[in-house]
């Protein structure tokens, strides 16, 4: 994948996606996000909704960003490997619910 | 990866935390101990000690307590363990029940050492819901 190792040159990399949300932001997707946050190790991954903000590999701290269905999520990701990093974490994101 | 055992009073609130944690932050190891040894509100050593050795794959335990009884049966084990023969293996966390076990939960799912895991769960003081 050409993003990714590209992205291993360029310790400083930084990435920015906005999502809107086709589900609610509560516990089991939150807890994706935050295992994906947590293997990147090296990338620092921020969400941002509604004016607050959470670091992503904090599941309480996601939650608690009350991102509901139709909200606009910024996801910002700096670090080597930001990039795949932020594509993984949207495709979270984006994911439909497939269960209540 | 970390384990995580969880004490309770309740046998149901134990199983449906540990429920709850496995949802979130999937793959964890987490074992409930709730209620004591014949099913009633209390807490059992004997359960808890089953739950320890049920979450230890090598990689140390984290012990999360609700209140009260729970927290001082669950320090009365601490002072038990051999510290020379893996007493550092386990730790007991303080931190809210619920959000500390989700934290914790999805900490040592990701890899995350007994210290790191503890911490997570820890930091769930300080988040708040709204």
């Amino acid at each position: 994948m050409s993003a990714s190792s590209e992205a291993r040159q360029f310790a400083d990399e930084a990435a920015e996606r906005t999502v809107v949300l086709p589900k609610h932001l509560h516990a089991r997707p939150a807890g994706q996000v935050a295992q994906a946050a947590a293997r990147c190790a090296d990338v620092t991954i921020d969400l941002a909704a509604g004016g607050r903000r959470a670091n992503a590999r904090s599941v309480l701290a996601v939650m608690a960003l009350g991102a509901v269905t139709g909200s606009e999520v910024q996801v910002t990701a700096v670090g080597p490997g930001a990039e795949a990093a932020a594509e993984e974490i949207c495709r979270i994101l984006l994911t439909p619910e497939t269960d209540s | 990866m970390v384990g995580i055992v969880l004490v309770s009073h309740s046998t149901g609130l134990a199983a449906g935390a540990a429920e709850l944690v496995a949802q979130i932050a999937h793959g964890v190891r987490v074992v409930p101990a709730g209620g004591t040894d014949d099913g009633r509100l209390g807490t059992s050593t004997e359960r808890i000690w089953a739950a320890i050795a049920a979450a230890n794959t090598g990689d140390g335990v984290l012990l999360i307590p609700d209140l009260g009884s729970s927290v001082l049966t669950a320090l009365t084990l601490l002072a038990d363990l051999d510290p020379q023969d893996g007493g550092k293996q386990v730790v007991l966390a303080d931190a809210p029940f619920i959000e500390g076990a989700v934290a914790a939960g999805v900490a040592a799912s990701g890899g995350f050492d007994l210290a790191a895991v503890a911490m997570a769960a820890q930091e769930a003081r300080d988040v708040r819901k709204l």
